[in-house]
């Protein structure tokens, strides 16, 4: 058995990943490229006695690198030689995708091309002719639908009979007398360099450099034809001939075209259409606000059955474990520490999967791009591009993967601020919290606290966001090019894997940090042994009574305090930590009556406890996810440290304002 | 082709030709390679204050004002 590689290269929405899945199933495995927080995802077919490894690379318009995604996809490419390259061509868009096909050509690896969303252009009215592009690319051409399976045994075989020829052919675009003389005589020049010889295609090279490419510049700094070289360039202007070769690349495509595709009807498609109405200056607001709301409405009305469900069966759970284990510190370990601290973030599961459903399906019929520029101008008032609101979004959710989503953000500074920010968008996590309080301290006004403790929450991302952007990250926001794919209807499958590949970190979040969280929750309410579960003789006791004097500006005792630490882990244990402290288990109307009869506890400093919740570090797994997407402890730090300060003085201010008018604090 | 107006200035339905990309050399390689190089046609679709979605053979682009401002056009027509 051979083992072959094969990397997945392609434009942005071309299908690619959902051609990924199609080949290679379930045998997945999903990492990190090393150095930065761009996925890997590699996967292992077994095909007629080759193993394959597939590797999905990110979407690039070009092997010029622009973003860290591009970075990767160029590098993998040029420095790590797969076996054979597929790109991925979206059969409605030849002429763009095809610029990227003359690059592969140029760097001399072996290509096929996968042909796909063959059935949307057929649709659409395009007839191509595969055999006549192959021929005049001297590439092979399989057509695929990656959405329904198709063509995925054409174009392995493809893949392996390209990967298995040797030498392939090469059929590279011509730049014309005065640039091919250069071309010429700066691979005269590197071909001296045996060692770069080795590892570059020196064509590939000389065109790069020609163009003012700085990356390949760098490939030659240290070889000893670089002063050759420099003599070569030093006369010409690059950019001149990196407009001209472009306009090459487009006009071999442009002779390609008319032989190969007869396009079908012109005019006014229904994408268009959408998009005036949709990206309407007057309703393109309105219209996504509605949508937004819908969704949420949606999402709480959905899963409100299955969070009951889930919540029975944890009652249950715990009833049964109360019941039979023995002793009794061991039932509690696993009733109150595992089963409570975990189960108190299962319950929002299926509200966190129904609005990933949601947004995935959005993002997959192509309408969350147009949002993103609806967005744009708003987000640009506060320093940022219009697809920083996508991790927001997603925030409202869960922190965790609504921080993960700001990887697609290029500017290192846009995407720094847009992490740092994410964590005031309150996510679903600190409901219950709003819930318990605004009901017991509200009464009837409990929906219009919780509604402007959302707007606050996003008024402190916005605030801060400018804030940062003035002082320790400066500078523009990137300027703002997206695609607009055109509209389409997702599958179910394809919306199902996407809300999967987004709703898992949230499982896994419950199943490794927060559980960590719970059993250290439970060690500290606990212990020393023979105390009474989370009482004032427990060592949690000891550390509320020890923070007391630093919340208690706020109006917060010692319990509170409790409630807060504890909800460094997750916002879900503040509602569990005060059901234990004030003796009344988990939730439910006896804690609020219990809260109500508190004469520590007043409208005003129920407001000032939402806020601080709403404020502080929503959880331990944030901050592992700041850590990591950030790469440094630094941040995870400062992120922790400006959220504790914005929380005491907000909770401060707006609690002793509202003292004057609600009483009491 | 003399540069006349930027990108930015077109309004919603009208066909102009690149001419020339005011930006950096890294933008410029990106924008290449979506196709909105000099010699590209483009048609403005959605207009709203300098931010426009432009169509450049069968791809859609929505781009910020901040570099609509920085692409070129020659003479715009009715498309």
């Amino acid at each position: 058995m051979t083992g072959i590689r094969i990397a997945l290269t392609g434009n942005p929405n071309v299908g690619k990943t959902t051609l990924f899945n199609a080949l290679t199933g379930s045998r997945q495995h999903v990492g990190n490229w090393p150095g930065v927080t761009v996925e890997k995802k590699t996967g292992r077919i077994d095909w007629n006695g080759h193993a394959i490894d597939v590797i999905d690379l990110p979407g690039t318009y070009s092997l010029t690198a622009y973003s860290a995604d591009e970075v990767v996809a160029r590098d993998y490419i040029i420095d790590e030689n797969p076996d054979v390259v597929v790109q991925v061509v979206d059969a409605t868009n030849l002429e763009r995708n095809l610029y990227l096909t003359t690059q592969l050509a140029e760097l001399g690896v072996p290509v096929v091309i996968a042909l796909n969303m063959a059935d949307a252009a057929e649709a659409g009215g395009y007839a191509i002719d595969r055999e006549k592009l192959s021929a005049l690319l001297a590439i092979p051409v399989v057509r695929t639908v990656g959405t329904r399976g198709e063509g995925l045994d054409g174009l392995l075989d493809a893949a392996i009979r390209e990967a298995e020829t040797s030498p392939h052919h090469e059929h590279t675009v011509g730049y014309g007398n005065d640039a091919e003389a250069m071309i010429a005589s700066i691979v005269d020049v590197l071909s001296a360099d045996k060692d770069l010889t080795k590892r570059y295609p020196l064509r590939w090279l000389a065109v790069r450099l020609l163009e003012g490419d700085e990356n390949a510049l760098a490939k030659i700094r240290d070889s000893p034809a670089f002063t050759g070289v420099q003599a070569l360039l030093s006369g010409i202007d690059p950019d001149e001939y990196e407009a001209a070769m472009a306009d090459r690349r487009y006009e071999m495509i442009a002779a390609v075209l008319p032989q190969v595709r007869t396009a079908g009807a012109g005019g006014m498609n229904v994408s268009e259409m959408v998009d005036r109405v949709v990206t309407d200056r007057y309703l393109g607001i309105p219209i996504f606000l509605a949508l937004m709301w819908g969704a949420f409405e949606l999402t709480f009305a959905v899963a409100a059955p299955f969070v009951a469900l889930i919540e029975a069966g944890l009652a249950w759970l715990s009833a049964t474990v109360a019941g039979s284990i023995e002793p009794g510190w061991l039932a509690s370990l696993v009733g109150d520490g595992i089963i409570g601290g975990v189960g108190a973030v299962l319950v929002f599961v299926p509200n966190i999967f129904i609005l990933f459903l949601i947004l995935s399906f959005l993002d997959d019929t192509g309408y969350l791009a147009r949002a993103a520029f609806i967005m744009d101008r708003l987000m640009y008032a506060i320093g940022l591009p219009g697809k920083a609101f996508i991790p927001m979004l997603i925030g409202f959710g869960c922190n965790v993967p609504g921080i993960m989503a700001a990887r697609t953000i290029e500017g290192e500074k846009d995407r720094l601020i847009t992490i740092l920010v994410n964590p005031f968008i309150s996510c679903s996590a600190r409901l219950p919290v709003y819930i318990l309080f605004a009901g017991a301290f509200f009464g009837a006004g409990a929906g219009g606290v919780v509604f402007l403790l959302y707007i606050l929450g996003i008024a402190a991302a916005i605030g801060s966001a400018k804030l940062f952007r003035h002082t320790i990250l400066p500078g523009e926001s990137s300027p703002f090019i997206m695609e607009m794919p055109p509209y389409r209807l997702p599958t179910a499958w394809t919306s199902l894997l996407h809300m999967w590949s987004r709703g898992a970190m949230y499982v896994r979040k419950a199943g490794t940090i927060i559980l960590v969280g719970a059993l250290v929750v439970w060690c500290l309410a606990s212990l020393p042994f023979g105390v009474d579960y989370g009482s004032s003789a427990s060592l949690a006791g000891a550390l509320g009574h020890l923070l007391e004097p630093l919340v208690a500006p706020l109006g917060f005792d010692w319990k509170i305090a409790v409630a807060l630490l504890f909800g460094f882990v997750a916002k879900e244990v503040v509602v569990g930590s005060l059901g234990v402290l004030y003796g009344t288990g988990e939730g439910g109307d006896a804690l609020s009556m219990a809260l109500l009869a508190d004469p520590g506890l007043s409208a005003a400093t129920a407001l000032a406890l939402m806020i601080f919740v709403l404020l502080y570090t929503p959880c331990l797994a944030t901050i592992a996810t700041i850590r990591k997407e950030t790469g440094s402890w630094r941040w995870a730090g400062f992120s922790v440290a400006y959220g504790l300060v914005l929380a005491w003085l907000l909770a401060l201010i707006v609690g002793h304002i509202a003292s004057l008018f609600l009483g009491g604090a | 082709m003399d540069p006349i107006c930027p990108l930015a200035l077109l309004s919603a339905g009208t066909e102009a030709t690149i001419a020339e990309v005011r930006a950096g050399k890294e933008m410029r390689f990106r924008l290449a390679g979506m196709g909105l190089c000099p010699g590209a046609r483009v048609r403005a679709q959605c207009v709203d204050r300098g931010s426009l979605i432009v169509s450049v053979g069968d791809a859609r682009y929505a781009l910020s004002r901040g570099i609509a401002m920085k692409i070129l056009v020659g003479e715009p027509e009715a498309a």
